[in-house]
């Protein structure tokens, strides 16, 4: 572990290996609020790759992990976008235009514009957590210069 | 009350910022900066207070997190010469 991550210091190790779940649970839950308090999808996103970034950080990322991370972000990123718009394509598929909820459940429109903001709040803190995690990897994470 | 209370906080914060300007080496600074952000999390619980909105404390939480990595962050930065991880 020489020189990878922040080393030994036994103190940074033993907070953020507490506080990083508390973190994702916090970001879980702003997103889920983004329809009744602050926050939402951006903001949950962004936390949550705040947690990732942390423990990229004080715990330090092999070789392979680094690249099954750097995967899976853009893989994240991309899927957000897609939930994104898929959830928008399929109000088109449903008969009204783009984003409109209250096309894909006639009849009960408070709930479906509260499942349509939902799923629309979890593409964006998807893609939003995939492209930060993806341009801290990019850009303080290579080992080539 | 928390009117007053909030200027004061406001006023520390004000003095760390002088600290944060002045400070001779980088610890000064960073700590300088930490503090002003511990005081913003008090503050902004006290705005809530003050408004009636108690949906400030999730921004305070949101703040106290967000400064806890940043610190982190730089002292890597500083031991290291750069993020590489």
């Amino acid at each position: 572990m020489s020189g990878r991550g922040c080393g030994g210091n036994l103190i940074i190790k033993t907070v953020s290996g507490f506080l990083i779940p508390f973190i994702q649970l916090f970001a879980l839950y702003l997103a889920a609020h983004g329809d009744l308090g602050p926050g939402g999808g951006f903001q949950g996103g962004t936390i949550f790759a705040a947690s990732l970034i942390l423990y990229a950080i004080v715990f330090g990322l092999d070789e392979g992990r680094e690249k099954v991370y750097e995967k899976a972000a853009g893989v994240m990123a991309a899927a957000g976008v897609l939930v994104f718009g898929g959830i928008g394509l399929l109000c088109m598929a449903a008969g009204g235009s783009f984003l409109q909820y209250s096309s894909l459940l006639p009849g009960k429109v408070k709930t479906a514009y509260h499942l349509g903001i939902y799923g629309v709040e979890i593409g964006v803190g998807l893609a939003v957590a995939g492209a930060l995690l993806l341009l801290f990897m990019k850009t303080a994470g290579s080992r080539d210069d | 009350m928390f009117e007053a209370a909030a200027l004061m906080i406001a006023l520390a914060a004000a003095l760390a910022l002088r600290r944060a300007i002045a400070g001779p080496s980088i610890y000064d600074r960073i700590l300088a900066v930490n503090v002003i952000g511990t005081k913003t999390v008090a503050l902004l619980a006290l705005i809530g207070f003050i408004y009636g909105r108690p949906h400030f404390l999730d921004i305070a939480i949101t703040y106290a997190l967000i400064n806890f990595i940043a610190t982190i962050a730089f002292l890597h930065f500083k031991e290291k010469g750069n993020l590489r991880i």
